[in-house]
């Protein structure tokens, strides 16, 4: 029989919130994150505001602090996430457990930034209308910093979860942009189930809320410009919605085999039973309108799982609040749920929350977690003015106390990259 | 342990690098002991303190690339073009027909990074806010003027999902898809996760690649400012020394590299050319660079495809020419295999190619294994004694037995490893 895979451990650090209870609470509450970027100067974007994680500090998590100043968010966001996770699964303690069959995966986003580096450069060495490589060169080396360079390596975030909490087993970090998070976890699940470990400390970390992360969406024409009212432009699934909301999180679960929980006594919080993940081979920018790998994706997930639809209780929809993203997403959910559709509510924590990117998958299945152990779905906020296209129980603007057992989690990236997690009550 | 009946095997191999662009010159190029590490051609380095690198001198992506596809290169940086067609190569190679594949079935793992930005693509922009090299961005110009320049698909050039997205475009790939990030152990850890795919029945056909260029300005200077980078290139092609006692550092290189790999069955039922089988994987982190965690992972891979060292004809390393990093490396070797084992490292043909280092160097043992010959090492003249491994010099010598191990780590520890056996009909 397969090994099963039971989530013991969450942790979060969201514009929402910096504790699980806490993101619930404002979730269940419907309140918003969303307002006017503070981190850079976005007055003269087209977009001038976002979901920001606010007080964040890191010596809450780790007594060394100074080690990781020249991190980026990415990696601060995952310390964080990561401490709260290990530590509510109680595998904080390094001599707990074989360290070597304990690893990490995360959906990473990119590290530390050096806008004005890069931009003073660029222009230094512009002659003509070609950049000449050697001016920019000489222009922009007395502007990096040995240590914040090292920190843009890739492999570094989960390299130094490694590190600071002795998590031996595999350690791997993708990123296929908003599916990430939940790609990660999907594949920290299978790294389980095929025995190449025991537990995962998997999700996902990143923060986009730098200029050239802003400015890269505006241009693909992705971020929302309700810049007169931050606070409902979020709004997945209303007629009205015109992009997506720019977030920044890390989110973190802890993933363990059944048998290995059950032995050390484990709080088991849920059962991860099901992943998809497929792709579209459509376009690099659209979602295939019909929702083709949405539509298998979502399949594959309750196949792996041995659900029927009619057994999911409510759906943690991607839900961004683009036109293209919502409209597929329920024409998906129509294809692979038939009649059943109509009675699953479906909601989107992005509606505020924002779009957290790599984290997204990550913090939304913490969110599908905590509504199968209290009861309580989530509303999507901002919900004013239906569209006939997007036609399901989006759970409008309030709450809504119901017992689910399976909640299905959506994650779809650009360039067509789908991930679907199934998530249950876990029955012995 | 789930029981694995079904087995993963390569019939296709893709390969750009920087000592040749196709299975056959690649191989001869090995053989021979060709470097391609040289001083930089494509851009002025005149800045730099390290200004050699393995470049891809003959990459011309428009004749390569299939025509339906040819305008979306501009949408690209030079990673995703080296990407998309070692990918395409592979493809063909292994001979599989578009409309004979379910495309559920045909799945994406790819190992990549987030690209540098072109300079050419900021350019503009920087010129429309700068004040000044070290004086604060004008946000107002950046906003009004700066933005708009900004290439439309200017992201989409550079993250690290356009390889797979791209390649999952080109050939109808619909099944999973995943993009792996992890450095140096970014190649042997997407080989392994699609191998474990195959196994469980996820997918019939897994496209497995890396890809990197670090030859960029940005990449370069950044690298100059940390990475163990040798100074010592008055000779490049001899200057990257693995396992040397004269070690003095590594330089970077280009390339992109991919496998066809595919359920056995999938494979003979369609009649397709094997040429070798991924048979184990494991992976791990040895935090303090010690060389046993490395060793636990090697020892791991060897079990997890049932054989022993004395199985295996040569262990292939990564051997990046830092001291540091190539004693960890050879520590771990040499807990498992001692001297009996031969070690080869291609890495001092072509630099580091970082995310696409994993899948390139091992293309070389797996075509070491089918042509019977192993390739000597470059550069490793005077072995370092704190290295207690046998590396393989001179010319090739005669593969003996039918198992290799692929060892990839990076510099915080990360480490993976996977065992490839030589396809005998059997």
């Amino acid at each position: 029989m397969r090994r099963r895979v039971v989530i013991t451990g969450m942790g979060v650090v969201t514009p929402l919130g910096h504790t699980v209870a806490e993101l619930f609470a404002n979730q269940t509450e419907g309140r918003t994150a969303v307002g006017p970027i503070t981190r850079f100067d976005a007055r003269a974007l087209p977009t001038t505001f976002g979901s920001e994680v606010k007080n964040f500090d890191l010596r809450r998590y780790t007594k060394d602090a100074d080690r990781f100043a020249r991190c980026g968010l990415n990696t601060k966001f995952a310390i964080g996430a990561a401490k709260q996770a290990l530590e509510d699964a109680g595998l904080l303690d390094t001599a707990s457990g074989d360290r070597t069959r304990i690893g990490v995966y995360l959906g990473v986003g990119e590290g530390p930034d050096n806008f004005p580096a890069l931009v003073n450069s660029a222009a230094a060495a512009v002659v003509g209308d070609r950049a000449g490589s050697a001016r920019f060169v000489a222009a922009i080396r007395p502007a990096l910093d040995p240590r914040a360079e090292s920190e843009v390596e890739m492999h570094t975030t989960v390299g130094h979860l490694s590190r600071l909490f002795a998590l031996d087993g595999p350690n791997a970090s993708c990123l296929t942009a908003c599916a990430a998070g939940s790609q990660a976890i999907g594949e920290a699940a299978e790294l389980i189930r095929a025995g190449d470990a025991d537990a995962m400390a998997a999700g996902g970390s990143q923060s986009m809320l730098h200029p050239l992360g802003v400015a890269g969406f505006t241009r693909l024409g992705a971020l929302s410009h309700r810049n007169d009212s931050p606070a409902t432009a979020s709004r997945p699934f209303d007629l009205t919605r015109d992009g997506f909301v720019i977030g920044e999180a890390g989110g973190v679960v802890i993933l363990e085999e059944l048998e290995h929980a059950k032995a050390r006594g484990a709080t088991i919080h849920a059962e991860l039973t099901g992943y998809g993940s497929t792709a579209d081979a459509y376009r690099m920018t659209d979602p295939h309108p019909a929702g083709k790998g949405a539509i298998r994706c979502m399949a594959n997930a309750l196949a792996d799982a041995g659900l029927n639809a009619t057994d999911i209780g409510y759906i943690n929809a991607h839900g961004t609040s683009t036109a293209a993203n919502d409209a597929m997403e329920t024409t998906a959910i129509k294809a692979v749920f038939g009649a059943h559709a109509r009675k699953v509510p479906v909601s989107s924590s992005k509606s505020m929350l924002g779009h957290l990117i790599a984290a997204a998958g990550a913090v939304e299945l913490v969110i599908s977690v905590m509504a199968i152990q209290k009861g309580v779905l989530p509303p999507t906020i901002n919900y004013a003015t239906p569209d006939p296209v997007c036609d399901l129980d989006y759970i409008p603007n309030a709450a809504r106390g119901v017992r689910v057992d399976h909640v299905l989690s959506n994650s779809f990236g650009f360039g067509g990259q789908n991930v679907a997690l199934v998530v249950s009550r876990f029955r012995g | 342990m789930t029981t694995r009946s079904r087995r993963a095997v390569i019939t296709g191999i893709g390969v750009l690098s920087p000592i040749g662009s196709d299975a056959a010159a690649f191989w001869s190029a090995l053989r021979a002991g060709t470097s391609g590490v040289r001083a930089i051609r494509g851009f002025d380095t005149s800045d730099l303190s390290c200004r050699i690198a393995g470049e891809i001198l003959d990459f011309e992506p428009k004749a390569l690339i299939e025509k339906s596809y040819r305008k979306s290169l501009n949408a690209m940086s030079r990673m995703v073009q080296l990407g998309v067609v070692a990918a395409q190569l592979a493809v063909r190679d292994s001979g599989l027909m578009k409309s004979l594949m379910p495309p559920e079935r045909f799945g994406v793992s790819f190992a990549s990074v987030m690209a540098e930005t072109d300079i050419d693509d900021v350019a503009g922009l920087g010129a429309a806010c700068s004040a000044g090299v070290g004086r604060p961005v004008d946000m107002d110009a950046w906003g009004r003027t700066g933005v708009p320049q900004m290439p439309p698909m200017w992201m989409l050039k550079y993250l690290p999902n356009m390889p797979a997205c791209h390649v999952t475009i080109m050939h109808d790939a619909q099944g999973p898809s995943n993009s792996i990030t992890t450095g140096d152990l970014a190649g042997v850890a997407a080989l392994g996760e699609a191998l474990r795919a195959l196994q469980r029945g996820a997918a019939d056909f897994m496209l497995v690649g890396g890809c990197e260029s670090k030859l960029n300005p940005l990449t370069l200077v950044r690298l100059d400012v940390f990475a163990p980078l040798t100074r010592e290139y008055e000779h490049p092609e001899r200057a990257v020394r693995p396992f040397d006692r004269d070690a003095s550092g590594t330089c970077v290189g280009e390339a992109a590299a991919a496998f066809g790999l595919e359920e056995l069955a999938h494979a003979q039922k369609r009649g397709a050319t094997i040429l070798g089988e991924v048979v184990g994987f494991a992976s791990g982190v040895d935090r303090g660079l010690t060389g046993a965690g490395l060793a636990r992972v090697i020892r791991n891979a060897l079990a997890d495809a049932g054989v022993q060292p004395a199985d295996i004809d040569h262990v292939n390393a990564h051997g990046v020419g830092v001291r540091e990093l190539d004693r960890f490396e050879a520590r771990g070797i040499g807990e498992v295999f001692g001297r009996d084992v031969p070690v080869f490292a291609p890495l001092s043909r072509f630099g580091n190619t970082g995310a696409a280092s994993g899948i390139l160097e091992l293309a070389c043992s797996v075509l070491a294994l089918r042509h019977g010959e192993l390739p000597g090492t470059l550069n490793h003249d005077d072995p370092d004694a704190g290295c207690p491994i046998a590396v393989h010099t001179g010319p090739p010598q005669v593969v003996t037995k039918p198992y290799a191990v692929k060892v990839s780590t990076t510099d915080m520890g990360q480490c993976g490893a996977v065992v490839v056996k030589r396809w005998d009909n059997a």
